[in-house]
């Protein structure tokens, strides 16, 4: 990057002290070894772009192909469950010895439609995805919320 | 409460901690979530139509108020408080 600009700035320079020198023998015969510096110049840029390019070819096909954006292990019915339980029992209104996968958030556990709002705020940041609230509302276990994100993420074992 | 109007309730409660959350500043995303829940919390056993019908109006100015203050808040940066060292940004 530095030597293309200085070659370009080494061209420029060429170039406007070529215009200045128009007629003036004693200025051009100056102005004649600018004009061979910028000849090295530009061969030092052109050689490196060509080793610039060669290298990421090089790197891009003799490299075992390693994709390098966001990838996450696969969901299984297991992790979702284990990650479920876990958001639940960060919730401080849940009683973590209490917590079952099937008791209902309101009935068993004495939480109202508020943090039930809440939980599925939770869930939704920890999946990364929007639940839409006429779904939302009928999530009200563990195990429902599972099965939920499951169907969504299409996991099925 | 009819139910229609729970709903209702519930949805403006979401979007409201939805829009709290996105506040770049760690003191006005912290107030504005503990605000929301408590404001909810002390008016759940209101039943009156109209009292709750001032309330939700209540909910949805502070909304817009929240949205804007957000979209400003982005504007400019904020400077990181300690206790938020090591979390990941709001988004």
């Amino acid at each position: 990057m530095a030597s293309r600009a200085l070659a370009q700035c080494v061209r420029s320079l060429g170039r406007s002290s070529a215009r200045l020198t128009q007629g003036r023998v004693v200025t051009r015969s100056f102005c004649a070894p600018l004009v061979s510096i910028q000849r090295p110049f530009s061969a030092i840029s052109c050689n490196q772009r060509t080793k610039w390019t060669e290298l990421i070819r090089i790197s891009g096909s003799a490299g075992q192909p390693c994709r390098r954006y966001g990838d996450l292990p696969p969901l299984t019915l297991e992790s979702i469950r284990d990650r479920v339980i876990y958001v639940l029992k960060l919730y401080d209104k849940i009683n973590p010895e209490k917590l079952q996968k099937t008791s209902h958030f309101m009935k068993d556990l004495g939480l109202d439609s508020l943090d039930q709002v809440e939980i599925i705020m939770a869930m939704e940041d920890e999946f990364g995805f929007e639940i839409p609230d006429a779904e939302a509302e009928k999530l009200m276990t563990p195990e429902e919320i599972v099965q939920y994100i499951a169907e969504k993420k299409d996991v099925y074992d | 409460m009819a139910a229609s109007s729970k709903t209702q309730v519930l949805s403006l409660y979401r979007m409201l901690l939805r829009e709290s959350k996105k506040f770049p500043s760690y003191n006005y995303r912290t107030y504005a979530l503990r605000r929301v829940r408590d404001g909810f919390r002390e008016n759940r056993n209101v039943d009156d139509p109209k009292a709750l019908e001032q309330l939700l109006n209540r909910g949805w100015d502070s909304l817009a108020v929240i949205q804007r203050q957000v979209s400003i808040g982005k504007m400019y940066e904020v400077q990181r408080t300690v206790v938020e060292h090591g979390e990941k940004k709001p988004h």
